[in-house]
């Protein structure tokens, strides 16, 4: 057996408020193999954006072991943290994200600019992942000139644009209507045929039944154990 | 990223806020045009009083009677009557002096056709423009021959011939000294000094000349002492001292009754002071540039709070903290830079006018505008290292929430 892209091992996220101690996440295991598409699925409060921020490297948890392609992220400095995020995670987020009066073709290409990559590749690629989700003809617009879904393409074309291991989606079709939430999510379907691994991260049954095995969260726990496909 | 990565996005970021940008770089602007302008006036004023001491002779030594005491009551410097041509020719006959003139003056009604002026006549010898550093303009100056011969010859002054309406062509004319026929052999060149002891505006008559005439007893104004190189200035003066107090009878330590003017003295302590106000004037003109630097500082405060979730969106997709502190680093450095660039022309536009109306000309030394460049960019990083490391140390969970 492989080892898993994301693999979780008894993991605790406690925040310290004053003397008040608050658990976040209890003792999660999770393994996730690349590849998959999979839905972590919970309430308000349940612990699931903790668990994306400990999963994106955005925080590392309080306890417990947390290797992602290889890397124990436990030990990571901020700095390294943030050069795994560039290399290994593309994030797409509930309200996209993108960088205000920056064009489609600047957002799309910013993670580059962290990788050191030169500015007509940064270009060249921005292009690219645009034009393959359909945006080949917004690449100036600015984000405030854009539709809802259409920022999302971008914010997904910025996720793809530096080939990550892993897709991180918050609630990616949360500010969306839903026509244009179904085609988001018809998107992710596309892509993880495509191979790419994709975690989603949702309080919503619908969103989730599009992944192919759904994790269940409350309480800071996995719940009712993994659903398979 | 690269230096050049970083600058682009600091100027399209002050390019999409053109009017806090400049209001921003305002501060700076104006104190490096104060320092540079301000700099630039100081050496203005030095290099001209420098140059119009110059002007006055090279390796100069002045000596000049002290004063005269009667009874108790010490007089003003200048009232002795202690100098006289032998002291004149003594001094002339030490090691390393190059040239002397003893001189003495009187003023009188000079005339030419209608016009006429009052002015200083001054009998001296042939060595006067050579101690005193005029050159001929036209004709020909005192020559040993008329000076020994006491004949009624004069050579004019620039700004006094000016006044008598005598131009190239009156060499030979007549003019009238004390109501005396005298023939111009000479104008000198004018060396552009002004004012109510203008060195343009006076004749000089062959010393036998005014002592028969003009000037009575055998008592000396001044001596000028040309030295033959810088370095025997001092040897030469104190010379000059001992060699007086014999012939004056004056025990070593007591109270001379004569000075000695010395020209390389009065020039550093002239361009002493002059530096001195420079310093204090760069140094008032710096509180602006420190001021111009806070006012940077509070904008990128303003600019990191406005800016989190900008910060969190970069920190999330791959910038680490040091890609945030340069973005935000170079921002202000940019800024000042700009500034300061700015500021360096408006400073050599005002030095220039002022050089232009105080009449010193154009000064330009190329060290200024390099010093104000690395001050505003050190200004920059002063001033923009906290709220870059505000920036930097933002944690990205937090700054992706702020809205």
């Amino acid at each position: 057996m492989t080892e898993p892209l994301v693999h979780l091992q008894h993991v605790s996220r406690v925040y310290e408020m004053g003397r008040l101690q608050v658990v976040a996440l209890r003792d999660v295991d999770v393994a996730i193999q690349s590849g998959e598409f999979v839905a972590v699925l919970g309430p308000s409060g349940s612990g699931k954006s903790t668990l994306m921020h400990i999963v994106g490297c955005l925080d590392r948890p309080t306890s417990g072991q947390y290797t992602l392609a290889g890397t124990p992220v436990a030990a990571l400095d901020d700095d390294r943290l943030a050069a795994l995020r560039s290399r290994a995670i593309g994030f797409v987020f509930q309200s996209y994200n993108l960088l205000a009066r920056t064009n489609a073709l600047e957002n799309v290409a910013a993670p580059l600019l962290y990788q050191g990559v030169s500015r007509r590749e940064r270009y060249r690629r921005a292009r690219a992942a645009l034009e393959r989700l359909g945006l080949g003809d917004r690449v100036d617009h600015s984000p405030a000139e854009l539709s809802g879904g259409q920022q999302q393409r971008v914010a997904i074309a910025r996720a793809l644009v530096t080939d990550p291991a892993l897709i991180l989606a918050d609630e990616p079709t949360g500010n969306l209507a839903s026509d244009q939430g179904a085609e988001v999510l018809s998107l992710f379907r596309e892509l993880h045929s495509a191979g790419r691994t994709i975690v989603l991260i949702t309080h919503d049954q619908e969103v989730a039944a599009a992944a192919g095995r759904q994790i269940h969260i409350r309480d800071g726990s996995i719940a009712a154990g993994e659903i398979a496909a | 990223m690269s230096i050049v990565e970083l600058v682009r996005l600091a100027l399209s970021r002050i390019a999409s806020s053109r009017l806090r940008a400049a209001l921003t770089m305002l501060g700076v602007i104006i104190g490096v045009a104060s320092v540079v302008a301000l700099v630039a006036v100081g050496q203005g004023a030095t290099s001209g009083i420098t140059a119009r001491l110059q002007g006055l002779g090279t390796n100069l030594l002045t000596v000049n009677p002290g004063s005269s005491t009667q009874g108790f009551t010490r007089g003003a410097a200048g009232t002795a009557t202690s100098l006289t041509a032998d002291d004149a020719n003594a001094i002339a006959a030490l090691n390393g002096v190059a040239a002397v003139e003893p001189e003495i003056s009187s003023q009188q009604l000079v005339a030419a056709g209608s016009l006429n002026s009052t002015t200083s006549i001054v009998g001296t010898t042939a060595d006067y423009a050579t101690v005193r550093a005029f050159t001929i303009w036209q004709g020909s100056f005192l020559t040993p021959a008329t000076v020994d011969a006491g004949v009624s010859v004069a050579v004019l002054g620039a700004t006094t011939a000016d006044d008598l309406g005598l131009g190239a062509n009156a060499i030979g004319a007549q003019v009238t000294i004390g109501g005396l026929p005298f023939q111009v052999v000479g104008i000198l060149q004018a060396k552009g000094s002004s004012g109510p002891f203008s060195q343009d505006d006076q004749v000089l008559i062959p010393m036998a000349t005014a002592r028969h005439y003009f000037v009575q007893g055998d008592t000396i104004r001044s001596i000028g002492v040309s030295v033959a190189t810088p370095d025997q200035m001092d040897l030469v003066k104190a010379e000059i001292q001992t060699t007086l107090e014999q012939r004056h009878g004056i025990a070593a330590g007591g109270t001379d009754d004569f000075t000695i003017t010395d020209q390389a003295q009065l020039l550093s302590t002239v361009s002493a002071v002059t530096t001195t106000l420079t310093i204090l004037l760069a140094g008032i003109a710096s509180i602006s540039l420190v001021v111009g630097g806070i006012g940077i500082m509070n904008i990128m405060l303003v600019s990191v709070r406005e800016r989190t979730h900008e910060i969190g969106i970069r920190k999330a997709i791959g910038a680490r903290g040091r890609d945030v502190l340069a973005q935000f680093l170079i921002e202000a450095l940019t800024l000042s830079l700009l500034g300061g660039m700015v500021g360096i022309v408006l400073g050599v536009a005002v030095s220039a006018l002022i050089g232009a109306v105080a009449g010193w000309g154009f000064v330009f030394n190329p060290i200024t505008p390099l010093v104000a460049v690395l001050f505003s960019l050190l200004v920059g990083v002063v001033f923009g290292v906290w709220p870059a490391r505000q920036a930097a140390r933002l944690d990205p969970i937090v700054a992706l929430r702020y809205e």
